[in-house]
């Protein structure tokens, strides 16, 4: 029984000790002074994390319009309210869907990416030997990753919304017939730029910082062995996951569960 | 001993977990020498030199290098002390992302205004220094071991270091590379007059190169002094070391039940 309570104990304060080591590490990264080399490497990770993420982001965007559409629609039509489809799926994909699936995404694509890079790059001691060479590797190579995926996450979130918007045009109205003009007049009185789109970037805004703290933190934090960096990469891509739905509860909670 | 210190330890503690790594090291590494720590494998070398190069905090003790505590320094402090340091990892550890001259070419260029032509020349020398000036362009995934620890060495001297600490130099290179590292090392202690940590368990190399040596087991420092005081030292540690003998006060067998009980248990009872 004392065992167990030990070792809940001891478990309790590794948690916290790794929030803790997180905490710093995020503090420490983030506020990098920018220099002219640093906007060099930043460019450099938003290519590879960014770019490099724009055809799973353009392909799955398009798809979630298109089913989203044609869900809408078998749904819609029973209430002859087929023309209201424009509005449904661009508020799904603007509130809900865009900077969902995006992190979720971006998390399987850039985030596990990042992790194994981090957790090569410690296991094969080349962050040690930055550091001894009198290079911060949080400066070098953690920092710029971390902006890196704070930028670009809100930015494929506006194109996995625009492509979705699309596909769901190409299915409800070059397909299945609903008026071309009430699909984007629909959209746009039901669409609202404060409330809906901005409060949407703002949740990938927080789902980036998210998910980009979680997979260099993981990658920076692990045991350096290919057993260490298999479990990081996994971890990076659940505690993420489970980290973009539970934030996305909350954020939709803050700003649209104002029933009162 | 009488030479100024460059690299001073005392009373050196450090536990991993619940094992305690070092109880009680002082060492004294003296200004323009190759200083050697050997021991078994398992006592701590790397550790020690990561306490030295300040990656990791004693849990007692100091660690002094020109007089400065490396665990006291703030962040920026110890990052602009070991600029003045070098260090030759054990897999060298070279940037995956850059070619042989980019990786030379590194510390060169985060640390120094110098226009590129001078970089340029600066490490050409260290390349034609350490044999691979006609490698600069390929990738670290195209180097041998030895080719990479080779480079690591160019690197880790790249912007002339007042200390140098190298890890392992030695371990799995055939004779010939094993040759040229020695050479290289004793080379560019002499030409460059900088001072050397040498962490090692190959004895003949280390001995033939280092001025005077620490031997390290059991968390301390067993016995110390020049190659050849070593070499007749009486202690049983000191002589299963330094002679390679395989059974002394460092055991072959790693703790276990008497082989006769463990051979002959009954099924059943096999842990």
């Amino acid at each position: 029984m004392i065992d167990r309570i030990a070792a809940l104990g001891r478990g309790t304060l590794d948690v916290l000790m790794a929030i803790g080591r997180a905490g710093l590490f995020l503090v420490q990264s983030v506020f990098c002074l920018p220099s002219r080399e640093g906007f060099y490497l930043w460019v450099r990770q938003m290519h590879f994390v960014g770019v490099m993420s724009v055809a799973i982001v353009l392909v799955s965007g398009l798809f979630i319009g298109m089913v989203l559409a044609l869900q809408g629609y078998t749904i819609l039509v029973g209430f002859g309210a087929d023309e209201a489809l424009g509005q449904m799926v661009a508020l799904s994909l603007v509130r809900e869907l865009a900077p969902v699936v995006a992190a979720l995404l971006f998390a399987g694509r850039a985030g596990s990416a990042l992790t194994a890079e981090i957790g090569l790059m410690k296991a094969t001691e080349q962050l040690t030997s930055m550091e001894m060479i009198g290079v911060d590797p949080l400066r070098r190579i953690v920092a710029p990753r971390l902006w890196a995926g704070f930028v670009s996450l809100p930015i494929l979130t506006v194109i996995f919304a625009v492509v979705g918007i699309w596909g769901g045009h190409l299915v409800g109205v070059d397909w299945l017939g609903v008026y071309d003009g009430s699909y984007w007049s629909n959209m746009q009185d039901s669409v609202d730029f404060v409330g809906d789109v901005l409060n949407g970037m703002v949740k990938s805004l927080v789902f980036g910082l998210v998910v980009t703290w979680i997979a260099v933190f993981q990658g920076y934090d692990l045991v350096p062995t290919s057993e260490g960096i298999s479990r990081a990469t996994t971890r990076t891509v659940v505690y993420a996951s489970l980290a973009v739905l539970g934030l996305d509860f909350v954020l939709t909670a803050l700003m649209f569960g104002d029933f009162g | 001993m009488n030479d100024p210190m460059m690299v001073e330890v005392k009373d050196l503690h450090f536990a991993r977990g619940s094992t305690e790594v070092f109880r009680g090291v002082d060492l004294q590494i003296p200004l323009g020498k190759i200083t050697a720590i050997m021991g078994p494998s398992g006592t701590g070398k790397t550790t020690l030199l990561k306490l030295i190069g300040g990656q990791l905090t004693p849990d007692r003790g100091q660690v002094l290098i020109g007089g400065q505590d490396v665990h006291k320094l703030p962040r920026r402090a110890l990052f602009k002390l070991r600029r003045r340091m070098g260090m030759l990892f054990q897999s060298g550890a070279l940037f995956s992302d850059l070619d042989v001259f980019e990786n030379v070419a590194f510390p060169l260029r985060v640390h120094t205004e110098l226009p590129n032509a001078m970089i340029r020349d600066i490490v050409l020398m260290k390349l034609q220094a350490v044999g691979l000036r006609g490698a600069r362009h390929l990738m670290p995934s195209e180097l041998s071991g030895g080719m990479a620890r080779r480079v690591a060495l160019a690197r880790a001297v790249a912007l002339d270091p007042d200390l140098v600490l190298y890890d392992e130099p030695f371990v799995g290179q055939d004779p010939i590379s094993m040759g040229v590292l020695v050479q290289l090392i004793k080379k560019v202690n002499q030409a460059l007059g900088l001072t050397a940590i040498v962490v090692s368990h190959d004895i003949k190399e280390t001995l033939s190169i280092a001025d005077y040596v620490y031997i390290i087991a059991d968390g301390k420092v067993m016995s110390h002094g020049t190659p050849r005081t070593l070499d007749v030292d009486e202690d049983a540690h000191t002589r299963q070391f330094v002679h390679g003998e395989p059974d002394g006060p460092v055991p072959f067998h790693y703790p276990a039940p008497d082989f006769y009980d463990d051979i002959l248990a009954p099924a059943g009872q096999f842990s």
